[in-house]
């Protein structure tokens, strides 16, 4: 078991895709006040800002950084911006639209559920006033069959999501794939779910019908509320199937957790939890045993089980947040209307100028490219001599960019939380 | 290692930068340098963490070119001493549909994948043309097929057979073990390290195997490595095709050439009915109902011990017994990778030899390039005709769902 938790904590998921919900709020704050400043910028330089023909926007305040003089003002021609409150919200609204755009195809569960992780994650280092959520979703699901190994055809997507032409959809993939930081293998909780209900058949006595009826609301839970919620940056795949498990029959997720996490110490050894305190134990056998009870309690220990029915319990509430009755909620026009058409309306005059339009920014980019006539790409050596070559190199990419970030190699460390409470 | 870029360092050097909802709101210092062109190059977040990533490597003299990739050498930033190998995937035009399947199985497999007996990844980033580049670790010493076939300056024996095929061994268990298929294990795939170490390398062709109902496409693994259920055109199939590719490195590293070397699939059949005996109802069922099964015109029976031994018995009775096992027709059968850790071969006479006592030569850089930019499923058949053939992955993947 441990060696699991070791395997799951290589994975890019964990590496790169699991945060304390204080990071990943911070995250999100980061990435909305990039945005704002830089779609500000844009739209100063490009001079697209409308007319001021909307009314409702601020002079100064929420919105808009305060103007101390560094900036030469231009606050009042400026929209109204999202807040990460209101982005998170439309993020969700558009995940629901991906999760029905995915049943509508026709994708297995694991498809469209990768589709919507990398759409999700997308959104933590993108702004959705700078790229457009409606696009992304489609990119995100034609990438998570790409994904999930199946290679399907553009013409076949485009058909099917009635897009104009393969573009709209070719144009966002490299973005997507940078975007999520090349981290493409999402792990899922359907495996696990079929783990625990052959484990709970297993057992023997309990009836079949409540095992099947659990399975079936739990697959429809993890089909559903993980990716309405923050569930799989903050949990793994099986703290997440037990936490739909117990909503769908908690008697049953219980009796699992307490199946699994059964060791109970000897008694004799009770009296003395610390392993110096036996010391007196006389032979070498009776301190292997005891040294080998001790590691069994760390893993499956009564200390442990109730470490993990804490983590399931909190799982448990994000998801009950979003249950799959919740869906009509998400689709529903009048509800739409009401809660979400403000915000869609402010984004449509907040988004970025410049990357809104994926297809066109793809074009410019290549554009940019061909400009510099593969400086990059050549053979450095080719070009100059050796070492110093590539170096110039280096820096003329810099250049490119707006000159050097930050000092590079500052040792990066890592800073997630643990956010699963120790190995399982 | 390297190999962890955190997006939370990233963002965090990025909230230096820029203002962060209660800060003092000097909007532009972040970008202010930018210079304003046609696209604009205002560093997003992701752009900036690309950056990061991208300059803690320096690129130096390419290696090679090739249809799929070009291979440049670099090193890391900090360390000039750690090399690393950088494979620029091309975009590859006769695939229309964006990201070619085997970049995007390379890069999500390799992300996966961390063990000492496979290719590491380091980092991964774009370049500025939209081009992928993954960071490798940099093995200069060549790959197996090298060694087997320089047939007059290296000499190997037993025990250097048995430490590289553990190591072949320790990296398939594990693919499998992580859910993966590699799909086209062969010699030079098999990469060697500074220190003497095997390293499976080139995941392009590989797939996980998680979902038992999906059906795969049986176009996959270079011919003289590819198990009779594929050329029978199985769907569904498991480790199992895998593990005959290595049973058949395995012999190829005894008898240092290749040991079924047919021209087509028709022939690989024959030649594979010939060596180690006709698939038949009696020792595969089910192998007549295959979707590319042809009714043998005549019935080998399957190799016995004695037959092997004059062969391959220089790898003792155990070698040989396990080299049977992964030759089994039957996939069903055929040992697991797991169960080849278990064979009782490791522990016979003679042992392993040391990593570092396992005979090399210099591979060169070329080697090196040659072997990250092919396109996986290529047979470079030397001696033959040059012209290389290659597997139709592309399209024929495009149907299966």
């Amino acid at each position: 078991m441990a060696t699991e938790d070791v395997r799951y904590r290589q994975s890019s998921q964990y590496r790169l895709w699991s945060f304390s919900p204080s990071k990943l709020a911070s995250m999100r704050e980061t990435t909305n006040a990039l945005a704002r400043a830089s779609i500000s910028e844009r739209m100063l330089a490009s001079n697209s800002l409308p007319a001021s023909n909307n009314p409702s926007a601020p002079t100064s305040g929420v919105n808009t950084p305060e103007p101390d003089g560094a900036t030469p003002t231009p606050t009042p021609t400026l929209p109204e911006f999202l807040t990460p409150a209101e982005e998170l919200m439309l993020v969700t609204l558009y995940t629901s639209e991906l999760l029905r755009a995915g049943e509508h195809m026709g994708l297995t569960d694991e498809i469209t559920s990768t589709a919507a992780a990398l759409f999700r994650r997308f959104y933590i280092t993108n702004s959705i006033m700078t790229y457009p959520p409606k696009d992304m979703i489609v990119v995100s699901l034609f990438f998570g069959c790409k994904a999930e190994g199946t290679f399907p055809s553009v013409d076949h997507f485009v058909k099917a999501l009635h897009k104009k032409g393969p573009e709209e959809i070719l144009a966002g993939e490299f973005l997507l794939c940078q975007s999520v930081r090349f981290a493409l293998d999402v792990k899922h909780p359907f495996r696990a779910l079929k783990g625990a209900t052959m484990e709970l058949r297993r057992y023997g006595d309990i009836e079949q019908s409540r095992i099947e009826e659990a399975e079936r609301h739990a697959r429809e839970i993890l089909r559903f509320s993980p990716h309405m919620t923050d569930a799989y940056f903050h949990y793994t795949p099986s703290q997440i199937m037990l936490a739909a498990l117990s909503l769908a029959d908690r008697g049953l997720a219980e009796r699992l957790i307490q199946a699994t996490f059964h060791y109970v110490a000897p008694s004799t050894s009770n009296d003395s939890d610390t392993p110096m305190a036996n010391s007196d134990v006389g032979t070498k056998e009776a301190r292997r045993e005891a040294k080998a009870g001790e590691d069994q309690a760390a893993i499956i220990g009564s200390y442990v089980r109730d470490k993990v029915l804490g983590t399931i319990e909190a799982c448990r509430d994000m998801l009950s947040k979003e249950l799959p009755d919740r869906k009509d909620h998400w689709s529903s026009i009048a509800v739409f209307k009401v809660q979400f058409r403000p915000t869609t309306r402010k984004l449509t005059k907040c988004h970025d100028p410049d990357r809104w339009d994926l297809v066109a920014l793809q074009r410019r980019r290549r554009e940019q490219v061909m400009d510099k006539a593969d400086s990059e790409d050549g053979d450095p050596e080719a070009r100059a001599g050796t070492g110093t070559a590539a170096k110039a190199t280096v820096d003329s990419d810099a250049a490119v960019f707006g000159g050097a970030l930050e000092p590079r190699d500052n040792k990066r460390r890592k800073v997630l939380d643990d956010p699963f409470g120790g190995p399982l | 290692m390297t190999a962890s870029p955190f997006a939370v360092d990233a963002l965090r050097q990025a909230s230096g930068a820029a203002p962060s909802s209660t800060g003092n709101g000097n909007i532009s210092s972040s970008s202010s340098t930018q210079r304003p062109g046609p696209g604009s190059a205002t560093l997003d977040l992701v752009e900036q963490m690309n950056e990061d990533e991208k300059k803690k490597y320096v690129k130096g003299k390419k290696l090679g070119e090739g249809t799929y990739a070009n291979v440049y050498l670099g090193h890391a930033r900090h360390d000039p001493s750690l090399l690393v190998a950088i494979k620029k995937i091309k975009v590859q035009k006769e695939y229309r549909d964006g990201m070619a399947p085997d970049a995007v199985r390379e890069l999500t497999h390799l992300q996966e994948l961390r063990h000492p007996n496979i290719i590491s990844l380091l980092s991964a980033f774009s370049s500025k043309d939209q081009n992928l580049n993954l960071v490798l670790e940099f093995l200069p010493l060549g790959d197996l097929e090298m060694l087997i076939r320089d047939v007059d300056r290296v000499r190997y024996g037993a025990p250097d057979i048995k430490a590289w095929m553990g190591m072949l061994t320790r990296a398939v268990w594990f693919c499998h073990d992580n859910y993966v298929l590699h799909r086209d294990i062969k010699p030079n795939n098999l990469l060697i390290a500074a220190d003497g170490e095997v390293k499976l390398a080139d995941f392009g062709l590989a797939r996980g195997f998680a979902d038992p109902g999906q059906r795969m496409t049986a176009n996959v693994i270079t011919r003289w490595y590819r198990p009779p259920e594929l050329l029978y055109g199985a769907r569904h199939y498991s480790g199992a095709v895998d593990v005959w590719s290595v049973g058949t490195v395995f012999a190829e590293l005894i008898i240092r050439t290749p040991y079924l070397p047919g021209d087509n699939d028709i022939e690989m059949v024959r030649l594979i009915s010939r060596a180690i005996g006709t698939p038949t109802e009696d020792n595969w069922p089910g192998v007549t109902k295959l979707r590319e099964y042809t009714i043998p015109i005549e019935v080998t029976p399957v190799a016995d011990k004695a037959t092997y031994m004059n062969r391959f018995g220089s790898v003792g009775p155990e070698g040989v017994d396990l080299l049977m096992r992964t030759l089994i027709l039957d996939p069903r059968k055929r040992i697991t990778a797991r169960e080849m850790l278990e064979h009782k071969w490791w522990r016979t006479d003679p042992r392993p030899s040391r990593k570092e006592d396992l005979p090399r030569k210099s591979g060169g850089e070329e080697k090196v390039a040659a072997d990250l930019k092919r396109r996986p499923g290529v047979v470079d058949e030397e001696g033959k005709a040059k012209v290389a053939r290659k597997l139709d992955f592309g399209g024929a993947l495009g149907g299966g769902k």
